[in-house]
């Protein structure tokens, strides 16, 4: 049981394909991360799950149902925009209720009651939208995504704006819905929080997907030709080490890249001819080198964003 | 359908909330009311101080009947008239005895004194004479002056009398040589009256005027059997209560429709577009504005409407309402909301920001102010071939088309419904116009789109 489906979906604006023949399956019930730089065709993606806007070419099912031609999204998906969307002048519950009402929700009072409690805005739901700090409309947003509990939630960047609390308070609001039943797509260009929450990654690059399938078996495929490392090197460069095929530099750490059949214990002896090493462990992958290994340097801003 | 009531109510309460909106309701019965009451606060705010009128009288025998003619004035025609029939009564009174009303001292004065000087005309260097004239009313001594030519009593037969010539520096005081001109008139009549014979009352009487009762038709009452007789026309009346159906039409379509840009561009440019289109189709999001707005404008009509009605049933005029036309007008006024309603939200989703908007909104603005440039041809003449078609355009159809219809004898019944159906037509057309504008427009970002942008995106669809 898919709860969305994408068959070689096109979609061009003028001559500029923002998304390109591009098939994927979400499984209901999983977390699903969209990753890929500003620009790739994300937000397109969704927008087409959402039928707000049509593909030119390709079919796309969600929850069951062939979405091309039919009208508004139904009242069992939800959408949490990358950019906030709330009414300034309107009160918190109002604008709440508005969304819920829209969602065919008809009597959400305590709910929204039980939400504004759980996010800490009870205080706030007679404020105007215009009084809210830029976290706490984002907590706004989120109660009027979720509150007519829909069975696919699709949230773009959710976690923009947010302090740690909040963020911890998101995932595990998230993995509440989850738990419930719901699918969720969680599109961010934040890869180790794509790597934290999702079951499955796609990702998706100049409106080709360019990666699909479980977070473990994407690791694997790529590998254990990783080596993670902490060395303090009095300004030795690591990238002329034998067998290293490529370096990225965290700060803290740094993550090589090891041609395969390369021995990991000729790279420590050689590291410690550089500096004393602080920590060295084989590792697999992370989503975001897997990520630049496959874009290449012109993915360079993901590691900045 | 039960979104798109959601999504009007929102609208609604989002407009009706608006200090703009509570502002129009409450402000515009109390300017009008203010400007009725500033009119008779300044009535009695007029410069009193008695006016000098230096009269070179070349003629050598007018002078002594104007000197009559405005210690006449000076008694009885300064003072307010209190009531328009007392007043009537009052002119009726002075007309048969010649004599001042009695009730002069518990009168106001509303206009000032005129006093008369006269001034000897000298036989050569009159303009020597006319200077030191003109200098005594710079200096504030006179306040204007008049010369009259002799041949003012002997008219050439052919030809008219040569004219006075009155002299001041207030070109736009108006009084004193309006009533100059009629007391040199009355004058020069009694004296050539005289010389040819004749009794100038049995001038005046032979010469009396006949006035016309402008009155409406006769009818039969319900029961057909009595016979009911016709009523006197209101001219001003005939004339105000168009003018207002007009201005309330307006005033609907301008608190109603306009508000539709800002809700528009605030939902684009805070991005509230995206959440509300994954809910509803733009179609059914800009037909439940549209919706909300209608609702508007019947809140504020029902408001005009009943404190009208009490008004006019107050002042004892309730049967000039032409409640006949009530449900033309309020089908009129949705329909305009509708039509412009969707030339607004099309110019909103179209604009990027407000700036954009104000500019771009110029053509819609002349379509609603064009019926307000013509409204008082086609009001007075509402048979014309131009007032009939231009009220068949279908932009000017509700206001135009409901002046003609409130004009007795109103027009024939196919004239307005062939406007509504063209009217409807438009809205249909505008509306699915507008919402293509809107569906491309409410997502685009950045720079706002031109004109031609916006003619392609309702070609492609």
């Amino acid at each position: 049981m898919f709860a969305v489906e994408l068959q070689n979906v096109t979609k061009r604006f003028g001559t500029l394909a923002a998304v390109d023949d591009l098939s994927l399956t979400v499984p209901a019930g999983s977390v699903y991360g969209f990753i890929g730089p500003n620009g790739s065709g994300k937000t397109t993606t969704l927008r087409m799950i959402m039928r707000i806007i049509y593909p030119n070419h390709g079919s796309i099912r969600v929850l069951g149902e062939d979405v091309i031609g039919k009208g508004a999204a139904t009242d069992r998906v939800a959408y949490l925009p990358e950019e906030r969307g709330l009414y300034r002048t309107m009160k918190v519950r109002e604008i709440i209720r508005f969304y819920a009402e829209l969602k065919g929700y008809r009597n959400p009072r305590a709910d929204i009651a039980r939400w504004l409690e759980r996010m800490g805005l009870s205080d706030w739901s007679d404020k105007k939208v215009t009084a809210l700090s830029k976290g706490m409309a984002q907590k706004v947003q989120f109660i009027c995504t979720v509150i007519a509990r829909p069975e696919l939630v699709i949230l773009d960047e959710p976690f923009t704006g947010l302090d740690p609390v909040n963020a911890a308070l998101f995932i595990d609001t998230i993995l509440d819905l989850k738990r419930g039943g719901a699918t969720v797509i969680l599109s961010t260009h934040d890869m180790s929080v794509a790597e934290k929450m999702c079951d499955s990654i796609f990702m998706i690059f100049k409106g080709k997907k360019v990666l699909d399938g479980p977070l473990d078996g994407i690791q694997d495929a790529y590998g254990t030709d990783t080596i993670r490392v902490r060395v303090e090197t009095n300004g030795h460069r690591l990238d002329g080490i034998p067998g290293v095929t490529g370096v990225v530099d965290f700060g803290r750490y740094q993550e090589l890249r090891v041609r395969d059949g390369t021995d990991p214990q000729a790279i420590l002896e050689h590291l410690m001819k550089l500096g004393t090493v602080r920590h060295f462990e084989q590792a697999r992958p992370s989503l975001h080198d897997i990520f630049i290994r496959i874009a290449g340097p012109e993915a360079q801003e993901v590691q900045h964003a | 359908m039960r979104k798109i009531m959601v999504i009007a109510i929102r609208e609604y309460l989002a407009a009706v909330k608006s200090k703009a909106f509570i502002v129009t309701l409450v402000l515009m019965p109390v300017m009008m009311a203010g400007s009725l009451v500033a009119e008779k606060a300044l009535k009695g705010n007029v410069d009193l101080t008695p006016k000098r009128l230096a009269v070179v009288d070349r003629t050598g025998q007018l002078f002594d009947a104007l000197k009559a003619a405005v210690e006449k004035r000076n008694t009885t025609e300064v003072f307010e008239e209190d009531d328009e029939d007392v007043a009537a009564v009052d002119r009726m009174r002075t007309r048969e005895k010649d004599g001042p009303p009695a009730a002069d001292g518990e009168r106001r004065q509303v206009f000032p004194y005129f006093v008369l000087e006269k001034v000897d005309p000298v036989e050569a260097g009159g303009d020597e004479l006319l200077l030191t004239l003109s200098d005594r009313v710079r200096k504030g001594e006179l306040f204007a002056f008049a010369e009259i030519e002799p041949g003012v009593l002997d008219p050439p037969e052919s030809s008219k009398p040569p004219a006075i010539r009155y002299f001041s520096n207030t070109p736009t005081y108006r009084w004193m040589h309006r009533w100059l001109n009629m007391a040199v008139t009355v004058a020069a009549q009694e004296h050539r009256f005289e010389r040819s014979g004749l009794d100038p009352r049995k001038v005046a009487w032979a010469l009396t005027p006949t006035e016309v009762d402008h009155l409406g038709l006769f009818e039969r009452d319900a029961s057909g059997r009595t016979i009911v007789p016709a009523k006197k026309v209101d001219e001003v009346a005939s004339f105000i209560v168009p003018a207002m159906m007009v201005f309330l039409l307006f005033m609907v379509i301008m608190v109603g429709a306009s508000p539709l840009i800002q809700s528009v561009l605030e939902e684009k440019t805070q991005r509230i577009a995206e959440v509300i289109l994954a809910s509803v189709t733009p179609f059914q999001w800009m037909m439940g504005k549209l919706i909300g707005m209608v609702g508007v404008s019947f809140t504020i009509v029902t408001v005009y409407l009943i404190g009208g009605l009490i008004v006019a049933d107050r002042f004892g005029v309730m049967d000039m309402i032409p409640l006949h036309l009530l449900a033309w007008f309020l089908v009129y006024q949705a329909v305009s909301v509708l039509m412009f309603g969707a030339m607004f939200v099309a110019v909103g989703a179209a604009c990027s920001d407000h700036r954009e908007a104000q500019s771009a909104i110029m053509p819609v603005m002349l379509v609603i102010v064009m019926p307000m440039m013509v409204w008082m041809n086609v009001l007075r003449e509402p048979n014309t071939l131009f007032a009939t078609l231009i009220s068949l355009f279908p932009p000017a159809t509700p206001m135009l088309m409901l002046i003609r219809q409130a004009v007795p004898p109103g027009i024939p019944l196919w004239q307005p419904v062939l406007g509504m159906v063209l009217v409807l037509l438009t809205t249909v057309l505008v509306i699915f116009a507008a919402s293509r504008i809107f569906r491309v427009g409410i997502l685009m970002q950045g720079k706002g789109a031109g004109f031609r942008d916006m003619f392609r995106w309702v070609i492609r669809g």
